[in-house]
């Protein structure tokens, strides 16, 4: 299950944060969201570590902590996306395909006149892509 | 004489050179964004957009009537039905509708389920009195003047506000027979 | 499926804006009016080089993304690329279209003006405001570069050069 997407500006500025579990631990997850950009600054600037995903986009898993694995993923723009999941068994496919539907929701979202670079996703038919893609997650393989 | 049989606007829109609606889309949007920053009242943008579309539908007007086989529409309510049909199709790639004719032919509703303006945008909370795609009735009204009628196109239904399609009343003010400065057809 | 409109609507939106801009809105300066038309474009550029790079790995330099520009982005564009690349190494790229698609289709033609400019006539001869529609009409395009560029992390200054039409360069100057 994903617990948690978030989009971050180049210069590491939330754009978009969003948690998707009954607890109570939003706190919890921004950090670990947080501490997930320098795990993605790390990737990029090192990139030999990566080996064969040499400037993809897709970074592949960012780390494993506690409950939670954490993904990233880095556009052109230098904007990134984080997943965090609690599936312990999860396919590449699967979260690949999580982050290409993404983000053509990101780059519809921030193809709206009115929204200015830099700042805060309000869009809320963002917001509904976004859930709609997170609950789908991990079901489109077979397709 | 009877005006020759019209082409519909799905085979003229196939002969038209075209291409992806996202720069036409993106730069209409980029260009509201900016009106509003340089005009900064949403009444003066509404103004200004369909000022921007007017001068648009008197030059296009012939393109249209050029690819579409179309020599003259013999009266109001074949005009409309030709925009709608024929005109919207051919340009936006899109179809419209015609509803709610008065009795006497004179006023009537273009109807739009879709139209690539609007892709990916929302309006923000300060806009909300912006016809956000206001140049299009500008764009019918001048394509109509320069056929010798005089309308008022105003907006009755519109998406972005909600509501389930957009809807521009078309009424007919007067129509000037034969005062085309424009050039003889024929 | 990927949604089309005639390319006649982009041609009398961009020469409607211009005309709006420079005759209208700011009849009396043309820098401000070169200034929000460069805007407009940069706003476009901004969110092309978003879309037009989605599915692509990152550039690993200046250069590289450079090349996307002449070829995919023009491509998608105006369905060709551009034709000559010239760089000095140092930060500055020419960008030349021989045939810019654009200038063969914008309307010049003084009769097409008439709606809005007829007062400004007497400043300018014909042949004046032809050329300085074709430049005010290259700050649209120059913008749209900028913004690409700049989203893809390159700062720079875009300019056009049209002494030699109708081909037109266009000058990328990266700031350090």
């Amino acid at each position: 299950m994903i617990v948690c997407v978030a989009v971050v500006g180049h210069q590491n500025n939330p754009l978009y944060i969003q948690s998707f579990t009954e607890a109570d631990d939003a706190l919890k997850l921004h950090h670990i969201v947080h501490c997930s950009l320098d795990v993605v600054d790390e990737r990029v600037n090192n990139p030999k570590k990566s080996g064969p995903l040499l400037n993809e986009t897709f970074l592949g898993l960012l780390y494993p902590i506690e409950n939670f694995k954490v993904y990233g993923y880095l556009t052109n723009t230098k904007v990134k996306f984080i997943l965090v999941t609690t599936d312990l068994d999860v396919k590449d496919a699967d979260v690949r395909n999580f982050f290409r539907r993404f983000h053509a929701a990101y780059v519809d979202a921030v193809s709206n006149p009115f929204h200015v670079p830099g700042k805060k996703i309000t869009s809320r038919t963002f917001a509904e892509r976004v859930s709609t893609i997170v609950k789908s997650f991990g079901l489109t393989s077979a397709v | 004489m009877p005006p020759v049989a019209p082409r519909s606007g799905d085979s003229i829109f196939a002969n038209l050179e075209h291409m992806n609606a996202e720069l036409f889309t993106l730069t209409y949007g980029a260009i509201v964004r900016q009106l509003i920053t340089d005009l900064e009242e949403v009444d003066e943008v509404n103004k200004q957009l369909d000022q921007m579309g007017y001068n648009i539908g008197v030059r296009l007007i012939d393109e249209f009537l050029a690819k579409s086989n179309i020599s003259r529409c013999v009266d109001f309510k074949e005009t409309a039905e030709v925009i709608a049909k024929v005109g919207f199709k051919m340009f936006l790639g899109v179809t419209a509708s015609v509803i709610n004719w008065d009795a006497d032919g004179t006023s009537c509703s273009i109807v739009l389920e879709d139209n690539p303006l609007v892709d990916f945008v929302e309006l923000p909370d300060n806009c909300q009195g912006l016809h956000y795609c206001n140049i299009l009735s500008g764009v019918v009204r001048g394509a109509l003047e320069m056929v010798s009628m005089k309308t008022e196109v105003t907006w009755v239904r519109d998406m972005l506000r909600g509501d389930e399609v957009y809807e521009l009343n078309v009424k007919l003010i007067k129509q000037v027979p034969e005062e085309y400065p424009y050039k003889d057809d024929e | 499926m990927v949604r089309e409109v005639a390319e006649s609507c982009v041609d009398s939106l961009l020469t409607e804006m211009v005309a709006s801009y420079c005759n209208r809105f700011y009849a009396n300066k043309p820098e401000l009016a070169a200034r929000r038309i460069e805007a407009i474009g940069y706003q476009v550029g901004h969110q092309l080089s978003e879309r037009y790079t989605m599915e692509r790995p990152r550039f690993s330099d200046h250069l590289e993304a450079i090349k996307f520009i002449c070829k995919d982005f023009w491509t998608e564009l105006f369905k060709k690329q551009i034709d000559n690349l010239k760089t000095n190494h140092r930060g500055t790229f020419v960008l030349q279209d021989n045939k810019f698609p654009w200038l063969e289709r914008i309307s010049i033609d003084p009769s097409t003006d008439k709606v809005n400019s007829a007062e400004d006539d007497s400043f300018t001869t014909a042949e004046n405001k032809a050329a300085s529609t074709i430049s005010m009409h290259l700050y649209y395009p120059c913008g749209i570069i900028r913004g690409a560029l700049s989203n893809l992390g390159i700062t720079c200054a875009v300019t056009a050069d049209i002494s030699n039409l109708p081909a037109c360069s266009f000058v990328v100057r990266v700031k350090a």
